[in-house]
């Protein structure tokens, strides 16, 4: 709850947008501060191994190193699972774009005052020039120190299958590798000095908070595919010919499709009849001219044969403003359909009267069989009428308890009550009375009436 | 409502950060420490597989018929063991102590008898041609000249090693015999023992009986050995921990186990193959240190490297024997002796000059277990380079091989320059040959060299050698053993083993310049880039 209104709270009606998200995960940051302070532990120990200095003392420089190294392999472990289970690794796919630019940033621009070629955004933390340093630091140096740091350690066990006769190879390695590290380690911390706020992006590392650049069109882009993975409505996407090239789940589900690869490639009109099929034809080679359509009324053909009911939409999909194809959602109204007509010809065909009040009491809608009742001829002299007109004196006060009780959200199910007709005659009628809701609140109350006038008389 | 929720998470936020961030830290912390508690702090139990044998003596010697006749000399009493243990003789006869040589193949291939009997040192130099004086350390009687009966038992002298009174003693120079009436030698007094007293009491040897030989090596206390001296006698923990006598209390036999007189432990300064080797291992089995870097040590690493850190802690030992100045007189033309303020003798007219030292670091080889020695004959390749008298097989590269302590006695001695060998001198004797009567060089090469067989050209200069002694005795407590700094650094005690890479010794000077050239100028890089960042923001501003 209070992690969503900081989010609210935060966002500016600015052209260029910032929000504050939150960006660095839990065990992100933990993993973060805490390989920081292993490589700088295992730096200062492993360089009194080296023979630079005595700090520690020999014995307990190497066991140190040792115990550190063991837990930053765990910590690897760890974080190579989060990496991947959390997708966090796409934040590190190299990227060439705007490589260049940054550069230019790093020696000419921030001298001039310059902007920042690329923004931090939630789903583009890290700038090229970074995402090719961590790159390079998680696949390269680490890999490097850690099987190199294995070595060192095993190198000789006798029950190694790899007995390696020398040492001075894996240790120089191991050196090159930690004089890297020291050389990240500085030019991480300076290049902090060239963020907008260095105060603030070190202590976003701390408790995760920060300011970023909204970026609409990625925001769009990742929160839709999350939209798309999970909806229940069919999502599709067809190249400039017409081939499917991806589908989701509900899409499947919808056209009875059990194989993804039955589908992805063919052509659209797989799923229609063929008088269907040319329209289809037509409608996307017109969503491919730019027009977009919503809410179209099809039939489908699904892959059990069976025919359905849809209700789809169509856009043109761009790639550097140009069209290269075209894409939509699907809801399927065929159940929705039957059930509707049913009710529709079933209160229309019924004997019993059906009516519906608005919250005020008046009539909103009322069929046949009910205007029949009550013996009127016009409907319009009943719709926003208030039901008093339909009651006796004595009967109203009953009327008004029942519709109060409606109005709190309590159901009748069948009460005898006397009806005063148009033509001032009175009858006896059981009558349903149930609450109408909307947005689970009640607006109005609706029911159906039996007439037991002639019962009556024949019992 | 809202106020006091973010108020609380704000709290929450200053009280859970530091916790996630320190709370893992912590916990290595304990763990670093319960590691180091098993690891490092050196803790009061010994890992030893060990158990001392305190049955008592199977059978009362002094209740025997046999040993109460009347003795006239110690022969008679061989006689009288032999008449029991009637096949122990031939086992001591088969044993290096009695042949004083061995069947060895050398490295060529070549097999020589070699031992004692014909080997070559750097001390008094040999046996050959010196004989009757050397062999009052022979567990035999009457060894003088090549006419010794080797198979005669009745030479055989048990007692030397089995006396448990001490009552027995050989005399110096009497080959092999103990005195048959006083006799006052140097500043002691030598008496006839009472050889009932003596058979009457025999039993394991102790300390002494081998320590009588063992310590005095080279004639005198520690002279060669340098880790065995008579100060083993009565250890106590700083001297030795194994023969520590408020301790563990053990003699040389307790490790040095025999089986049919065959005494296990020998020395590469005779032997040369790896077989019937004393190791710490037979009792300190397993992992023997807590600290697993340590254990892994062990492959490259002989226990005796770290706990023998120092050795001659008592009793000095002879480092140096430069026999090139011998031959000096004092102004009344006799020989004289020089001593150092420890009443070391420095220097002797018929022997030369000497160094000695205590409580000395070792010198550190590798060593496979295999060796050579100089065999007299053989040639000399380099007469200008040192040469090594005996050579410990061995290198990083060989998986055999560990680094091990050694002393290594330095000296100059005789050599034919012309047939490019170690002379064999006639040091010994009443004749006016013998070196140290005469003192010609001349005189005492050529008796020598006769008595060994070998050509003599008649010139002859002086050559500097190396002898190399394992060091295996005198194990410090485990505090005052070796620590990783006194190898692992700069100043390593291993600086002279080369050809390897050692941590905290070694680095690659490559490496290193890069690694520095790496960080100074990245450090540059930043300084330049920031002050141009700087001078450039306020341009901006103005």
């Amino acid at each position: 709850m209070i992690k969503l209104q900081k989010i609210d709270k935060i966002i500016r009606p600015e052209n260029n947008q910032t929000k504050r998200a939150y960006i660095y995960k839990g065990f992100e940051r933990f993993w973060h501060w805490s390989q920081a302070l292993l490589i700088i532990f295992l730096v200062i120990t492993g360089f009194e191994v080296h023979g630079s200095y005595e700090l520690l003392g020999y014995q307990r420089a190497v066991l140190y190193h040792d115990i550190a190294a063991w837990a930053l392999l765990v910590l690897i472990i760890f974080a190579v699972f989060w990496h991947f289970a959390t997708g966090a690794w796409k934040q590190y796919v190299p990227t060439m774009k705007l490589v260049k630019a940054q550069i230019n940033y790093y020696i000419l621009g921030i001298f001039k005052g310059a902007a920042h070629p690329t923004k931090k955004t939630s789903y583009n933390k890290f700038n090229p020039l970074q995402r090719l340093t961590y790159l390079g630091f998680k696949v390269f140096i680490i890999p490097l120190q850690v099987i190199s740091g294995f070595l060192y350690m095993y190198y000789m066990y006798p029950e190694n299958p790899i007995h390696i006769e020398r040492l001075d190879i894996i240790a120089i390695i191991h050196t090159f590798g930690s004089f890297l590290l020291i050389v990240f380690l500085l030019a991480h911390l300076y290049l902090l000095t060239t963020s907008e706020s260095p105060k603030e992006s070190f202590v976003a590392m701390l408790h995760g908070w920060e300011e970023v650049t909204v970026d609409p069109e990625e925001e769009h882009r990742e929160h839709l595919q999350y939209a798309v993975d999970k909806s229940i409505a069919g999502y599709y996407r067809l190249d400039l010919d017409g081939l499917f090239i991806s589908v989701n789940d509900a899409w499947m589900e919808l056209y009875k499709c059990k194989e993804r690869n039955n589908i992805i490639g063919m052509h659209c009109s797989i799923t229609r009849n063929d008088k269907n099929a040319k329209r289809l034809n037509g409608m996307v080679s017109s969503v491919l001219k730019g027009k977009s359509l919503r809410g179209v009324y099809v039939d489908r053909k699904c892959f059990d044969g069976t025919i359905g009911k849809h209700i789809l939409s169509m856009n043109p999909t761009f790639e550097d403003d140009i069209i290269v194809g075209v894409e939509g959602f699907i809801i399927d109204v065929t159940d929705i359909h039957r059930l509707q007509e049913q009710m529709y010809h079933s209160v229309r065909n019924s004997e019993a009267g059906y009516y519906r009040l608005n919250s005020k009491g008046y009539y909103e809608e009322i069929n046949d069989a009910w205007l029949k009742m009550y013996k009127c001829v016009d409907k319009d002299n009943i719709i926003g009428k208030h039901y008093s007109l339909s009651r006796t004196i004595k009967d109203l006060k009953q009327a008004n308890e029942i519709f109060e009780k409606i109005m709190k959200g309590e159901t009748i199910s069948s009460m005898i009550v006397t009806r005063k007709c148009k033509d001032n005659t009175t009858a006896q009628h059981i009558l349903s009375a149930n609450p109408v809701y909307e947005n689970n609140k009640v607006i109005g109350a609706e029911g159906f009436i039996i007439d037991i006038s002639g019962l009556e008389k024949d019992i | 409502m809202q106020e006091n929720k973010n108020r609380a998470y704000q709290i929450k936020k200053i009280i859970i950060y530091p916790v996630i961030i320190l709370l893992p830290w912590y916990l290595i912390f304990l763990i670093g420490n319960s590691i180091e508690e098993s690891q490092i702090i050196i803790k009061d139990s010994v890992i030893v597989n060990y158990k001392i044998d305190t049955l008592p003596s199977v059978v009362d010697h002094s209740k025997f018929e046999v040993l109460k006749q009347k003795f006239d000399s110690p022969k008679q009493v061989t006689e009288a063991c032999v008449s029991c243990h009637n096949k122990r003789h031939k086992e001591v006869m088969a044993s290096a102590h009695w042949t004083w040589d061995r069947e060895s193949v050398r490295p060529g291939g070549d097999t020589v008898r070699y031992g004692k009997t014909n080997a070559i040192n750097n001390f008094c130099i040999t046996a050959t041609s010196n004989r009757w004086k050397c062999t009052s350390c022979h567990i035999g009687y009457g060894w003088k000249d090549k006419d010794f009966d080797f198979s005669d038992y009745k030479n055989v002298d048990c007692l030397v090693c089995h006396d448990t009174t001490g009552a027995y003693e050989k005399q110096p120079l009497g080959s092999g015999f103990p005195v048959e009436e006083k006799r006052a030698f140097t500043d002691k007094t030598y008496f006839p023992p009472n050889y009932n007293y003596i058979a009457k009491n025999v039993g394991k040897p102790k300390i002494e009986n081998c320590g009588k030989c063992h310590f005095f090596g080279g004639g005198g206390d520690n002279v060669k050995h340098g880790d065995l001296s008579s100060d083993l006698y009565h250890a106590d923990k700083d001297m030795d921990v194994h023969m520590d006598e408020g301790g563990t209390n053990m003699s040389c036999v307790d490790c040095h186990q025999t089986e049919r007189h065959n005494i296990t432990g020998k020395l590469y300064s005779v032997s040369n193959d790896n077989n019937n080797r004393m190791t710490c291992k037979k009792c300190h089995t397993g992992d023997v240190h807590k600290n697993n870097t340590i254990n892994r040590h062990t492959n490259k690493i002989a226990c005796q490297t770290c706990h023998i850190p120092v050795y001659a802690k008592g009793t000095a030992t002879k480092m140096i024997w430069d026999w090139s100045t011998s031959g000096k007189v004092d102004k009344n033309g006799k020989q004289f002796k020089e001593y150092d303020s420890l009443h070391n003798v420095t220097y002797k007219s018929g022997k030369g000059t000497f160094e000695w030292a205590t409580n000395v670091e070792p010198e550190y080889v590798w060593f496979n277990g295999t060796a050579d020695q100089y065999v007299p004959g053989d040639i000399i390749k380099d007469t200008s380079a040192v040469l090594k008298i005996n050579t410990l097989f061995g290198s990083y590269g060989d998986h055999e091989s560990k680094i091990i302590p050694v002393k290594i006695h330095r000296g100059k001695q005789i050599f034919d320059t012309q047939n490019k060998m170690l002379i064999i001198p006639h040091i010994y004797g009443h004749d006016s040959t013998a070196y140290s009567k005469g003192m010609d060089w001349n005189l005492a090469a050529k008796a020598g060299m006769k008595d060994a067989g070998l050509p003599y050209s008649g010139e002859y200069s002086f050559i500097s050698t190396e002898m190399y002694w394992p060091l295996n005795h005198m194990t410090a407590p485990v505090e005052q053993s070796l620590k990783c700094i006194d190898c692992h650094s700069k100043e390593s005690k291993l600086k002279n083993l080369t050809g390897f890479y050692m941590p905290g010794r070694d680095s690659n000077v490559f490496m290193e310049i890069l690694g520095i050239l790496m960080i100074v100028g990245t450090f540059g890089g930043i300084i330049v880039h920031s002050v141009i960042r700087i001078l450039k923001a306020k341009h901006i501003i103005n």
